[in-house]
C-alpha cells in the first residue's frame, strides 16, 4: 500500500515516511550560531524598518491626513509580522502593539486597546483621524521601545527554529479568514509578510536543513512556492487587493500548501536536533 | 498577535506526527492492529428492542473493535452508542489523482483508528504520533468512521459526473427550513460513532492531522445519546423533547430489509460501482424545548402519537406493540397528523418510504435570544432518496411539531461502498482500476 502511497504522492503532501529516519541525526548547537546571527541582523533590519515606517505613518495620522494614513496602515505592519517569532517574545509590547479589540473586555470602546488595529479602527471603520494622535504617540513610542529591547536580546535558537511554524500557525488561525485586520480589509499583505518571515528563517537555516532533511526542505520551498504563487495574483501597485477579493477556490488553494507547511515546519526543530 | 491558546502552544497540531504515524499504520494494517483487550462479540441477545440505549464505560465496551470490511461500511446497521459526530469537508485535492490519494489515505487511517492499538512512540524533539487524548493505548471503543460524499464530489473537478449517484444533489429547502450555509452541505462527510466522545473527537483529530493538504473542515456538529440504566439494551433512547425516538425503526439484523431499503445498488437504476452503497441525509433539527416544556403533555403526546412515559402508542398498552391505523381511520386514537402516523402510514402503499433512523441529540450553547441551542441531529439511511426520506419529510411538512423544531442544516450524502479488505480501499469504484 505505501508504494501506492508514493506513486500517488504529489507535492503538496508532507512528507513521506521512507524519506527520512525516524530519529533525526541532530545537528550541533554551534552550527546553529552562525543561522541564528544572521537571522538577528534580519530583524533588526526589520525593527528598524517598523520604526521608520510608523514614524511615517503615526506622522499622517496625526496630521489628519486620512487618505495617506489608510494607504500608508497595511506596509508599516508588515515589518512587524515578518519578525512576529521574536517580537513577540515581548507580551507587554505585542498587546500594547498588535491586539485586536476582541482581546479586550469592552471590544473597540477599551480603553486598554490600542495600537495598529486601534487605529485601524479609526481610519477604515469611522473614517476619520479625529481623536487618533494619542494612540499614534504610543504606537510610535511602543515600536522604538521594541526596537531597543530586540537590540538586547540573545535570541533563542528554539524561537527562532520553532518561529517558522509559528507565523504558518498564525496564518493558519487567524489570517486565512481575513479576521485580523478586519476594517481595513488588509490581511493579505499580512499573509504574505508572515510568510515571508517564515520562509527567511527557512533561508538562513537552509544548509543545515539540506543535509538534515533535504526532502522535508524541498517539500516546503514547494509548498512556499505555492502560496506565493496565489498571492501574486492579488498583488497591486501598492500593496495588495482587499481581502474580500480572494476567491472561493484561491482560498481554498492556500489552504491545502499553509496547512502542509504547518505540519511540516513542525518538524523543523526536531530535524535540527533541538529540545 | 497570535490567536487566544498564545504560549508556544499550536491548536493546529493536536499530534500525531506523519513520520512514525504513517509507519504506523502500515504496520497496524499488516499486523491487524495490537489490541490489549479482545474484541467482544456484538451480537445482541435475541429479543432486544431495535434500538438501544448505548451501555456504559466498561472494559469490555473499550476494547471492542467493530469490522472494518466487507460490502457495507460500518456505522450504520450497528445500534448508535453514545457518542456520535458528523464532519463535513471540503475537499483541497484538485486532481482524480490526489483525490484518489485522499481515499486512500482514508481508509487507511479509519482501518487503524477502528482497530485500535499502540502508536509508535516518537523522538520526543518531534510533535508525538498521537494527540494522546485516549492514553497511550488507543482503545477502540465501538469506534466507527463512516466516508459518505456529497453532489459537490461529482462536479467538473474530477472529472467523475458521469458517476454520480443518480438521486444525489444538494439538499433543497423544505419549508420549515431556515438554511444556514454555514452548517450544510461538503463535499465528504464524515459519520464518527463511538462509545464516548474523547473517541470519537480522537479519531477526528487523527484524521485531520494526517490529511493536511487534502480536507478542509467546513462544519461539525457533535451528538450524543442518554446511556441507559441497568440493563441498557432494553432501552429506547430518548430525544431532548423527553420522547423515546428510535422505537419503530427498520430491523437491522432483517438482511433482506436492508438489501430493499437501505442499500443501494444498480436494482435502483444507480452506477455499478455505488452497490452496496447507501443515501445518507443529515438534518440538524433545532428544538425549541424552552416552548415545549411549556406545552400540555397531552398536546406533547397528541403531536407525536406516542405516551412520553413509556413510548407507547396513543390508546395501546407497549411501546412495541404491533400496530396499524385500519382500526382508527378518523384519528381517534392518534391524531391523522400525528408525527408517527405522518411519517409512516403502516399502509401497504407506504412500505417503500421506510427508512432507517439513527439520530442523536446534540446541544451547541444558545441563541442570541438567550434560548438554548440544542435539538436532534437527524441521520437516515436508504436506498432510495426519494422514496425514503424525500416521501417521509414531504408527508411531515406542515405537521405540527412544526411549532417547536427548525431545521438549520445538514446535507444529503451518498455512503460509500464498504472497502473488502486490507487491499481495497473506500471510493475505489470511482476510479479506473
Ligand atoms: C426534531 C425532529 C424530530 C423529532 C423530535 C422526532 C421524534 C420522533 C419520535 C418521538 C418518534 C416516535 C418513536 C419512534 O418510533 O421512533 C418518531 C418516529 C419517527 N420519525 Fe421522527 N422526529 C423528528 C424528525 C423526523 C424527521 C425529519 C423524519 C424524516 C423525515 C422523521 C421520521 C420518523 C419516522 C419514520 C418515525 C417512525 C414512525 C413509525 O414507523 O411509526 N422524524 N420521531
Amino acid at each position: 500500500m505505501r508504494r501506492r502511497f508514493l506513486l500517488h504522492a504529489v507535492l503538496v503532501a508532507p512528507l513521506l515516511p521512507a524519506a527520512r529516519p525516524a530519529f533525526a541525526a541532530a545537528v550541533s548547537p554551534l552550527e546553529l550560531a552562525g543561522p541564528i546571527a544572521q537571522y538577528k541582523l534580519y530583524v533588526l533590519d526589520e525593527a528598524r524598518q517598523l520604526v521608520e515606517r510608523t514614524e511615517r505613518f503615526t506622522t499622517a495620522v496625526k496630521a489628519g491626513e486620512l487618505a495617506r494614513a489608510q494607504a500608508l496602515y497595511a506596509a508599516t505592519r508588515e515589518p512587524y509580522e515578518r519578525i512576529e517569532p521574536l517580537a513577540e517574545l515581548f507580551s507587554d509590547l505585542d498587546g500594547a502593539i498588535d491586539s485586536r479589540a476582541d482581546d479586550h473586555a469592552k471590544a473597540e470602546q477599551d480603553p486598554d486597546f490600542t495600537g495598529f488595529h486601534r487605529i485601524e479602527y479609526g481610519l477604515f471603520h469611522e473614517k476619520s483621524t479625529d481623536g487618533l494622535a494619542p494612540f499614534a504617540d504610543k504606537l510610535l513610542a511602543d515600536v522604538r521601545e521594541l526596537h531597543t529591547r530586540l537590540q538586547d536580546l540573545t535570541t533563542p535558537p528554539d524561537k527562532v527554529v520553532g518561529g517558522a511554524a509559528a507565523l504558518i500557525e498564525e496564518v493558519a488561525a487567524t489570517k486565512i479568514s481575513g479576521e485580523e485586520n478586519r476594517y481595513s480589509g488588509t490581511d493579505l499583505s499580512d499573509f504574505q509578510a508572515n510568510i515571508d518571515g517564515s520562509k527567511k528563517i527557512v533561508d538562513v537555516l537552509r544548509p543545515l536543513l539540506q543535509r538534515a532533511d533535504a526532502a522535508l526542505l524541498a517539500q516546503v520551498d514547494g509548498n512556499f512556492g505555492r502560496v506565493n504563487a496565489i498571492l501574486a495574483r492579488y498583488r497591486t501597485a501598492d500593496g495588495f487587493q482587499n481581502y474580500e477579493k480572494l476567491s472561493a477556490a484561491d482560498r481554498n488553494g492556500l489552504q491545502a500548501p499553509i496547512t502542509a507547511l504547518a505540519e511540516d515546519l513542525s518538524r523543523l526543530r526536531g530535524t535540527l536536533g533541538l529540545d | 498577535m497570535t490567536d487566544k491558546p498564545r504560549s508556544g502552544g499550536c491548536p493546529f497540531h493536536p499530534g500525531t506526527g506523519p513520520v512514525a504515524g504513517r509507519r504506523g499504520l502500515m504496520l497496524g494494517l499488516a499486523g491487524g492492529g495490537a489490541l490489549l483487550l479482545p474484541a467482544q462479540a456484538k451480537a445482541q441477545p435475541a429479543p432486544a428492542p431495535l434500538m438501544q440505549s448505548p451501555p456504559g464505560r466498561d472494559a469490555g465496551a473499550a476494547g471492542t473493535a467493530l469490522p472494518f470490511y466487507g460490502p457495507h461500511q460500518p456505522g450504520i446497521l450497528n445500534p448508535p452508542p453514545a457518542a456520535g459526530l458528523v464532519a463535513a469537508f471540503d475537499v483541497l485535492a484538485t486532481t482524480p489523482e490526489e483525490l484518489q490519494r485522499l481515499f486512500r489515505l482514508l481508509t487507511g487511517r479509519i482501518a487503524f483508528l477502528m482497530a485500535g492499538g499502540t502508536p509508535p512512540a516518537a523522538d520526543p524533539r518531534f510533535p508525538p504520533n498521537d494527540s494522546g487524548i485516549l492514553g497511550p493505548v488507543i482503545l477502540p471503543d465501538g469506534l466507527t468512521v463512516t466516508l459518505s460524499v456529497g453532489a459537490s464530489i461529482f462536479d467538473e473537478r474530477f472529472g467523475l459526473q458521469a458517476l454520480r449517484p443518480r438521486q444525489l444533489v444538494a439538499m433543497p429547502r423544505f419549508p420549515n427550513d431556515a438554511p444556514d450555509r454555514d452548517w450544510m452541505h461538503g463535499d465528504l462527510l464524515l459519520q464518527i460513532c463511538a462509545n464516548t466522545p474523547a473517541a470519537t473527537l480522537h479519531a477526528l483529530r487523527d484524521i485531520i492531522k494526517h490529511m493536511p493538504s487534502l480536507l478542509r473542515l467546513r462544519w461539525k456538529l457533535e451528538g450524543f445519546l442518554p446511556a441507559g440504566l441497568g440493563d441498557a439494551s432494553a432501552e429506547t433512547p430518548r430525544n431532548l423533547l423527553g420522547f423515546k425516538d428510535g422505537t419503530a425503526n427498520l430491523d437491522p439484523a432483517d438482511a433482506t430489509l436492508m438489501d430493499a431499503l437501505v442499500w443501494a445498488g444498480p436494482a435502483q437504476g444507480e452506477p455499478a460501482w455505488a452497490q452496496g452503497g447507501s443515501y445518507q441525509v443529515v438534518r440538524i433539527i433545532r428544538n425549541f424545548v424552552e416552548r415545549w416544556d411549556r406545552t400540555p403533555l397531552r398536546e406533547q403526546e397528541r403531536i407525536f402519537g406516542r405516551r412520553r412515559e413509556d413510548g407507547a402508542p396513543l390508546g395501546r398498552s407497549a411501546e412495541h406493540e404491533a400496530f396499524d391505523y385500519a382500526d382508527d381511520p378518523d384519528g381517534q386514537r392518534i391524531a391523522l397528523d400525528a408525527h408517527i402516523r405522518l411519517a409512516n402510514p403502516r399502509t401497504a402503499e407506504s412500505a417503500n418510504s421506510r427508512i432507517l433512523r439513527r439520530p442523536f441529540n446534540y446541544s451547541r450553547g444558545i441563541t442570541r435570544a438567550g434560548q438554548l441551542d440544542m435539538g436532534l441531529l437527524f441521520i437516515c439511511f436508504q436506498a432510495d432518496l426519494r422514496a425514503g426520506f424525500v416521501a417521509v419529510q414531504e408527508r411531515l411538512n406542515g405537521e405540527p411539531l412544526e411549532e417547536y423544531i427548525k431545521p438549520t442544516g445538514g446535507g444529503y450524502f451518498f455512503v460509500l461502498p464498504g472497502a473488502a479488505g486490507p487491499d481495497a480501499y473506500l471510493g475505489q469504484g470511482l476510479f479506473p482500476a
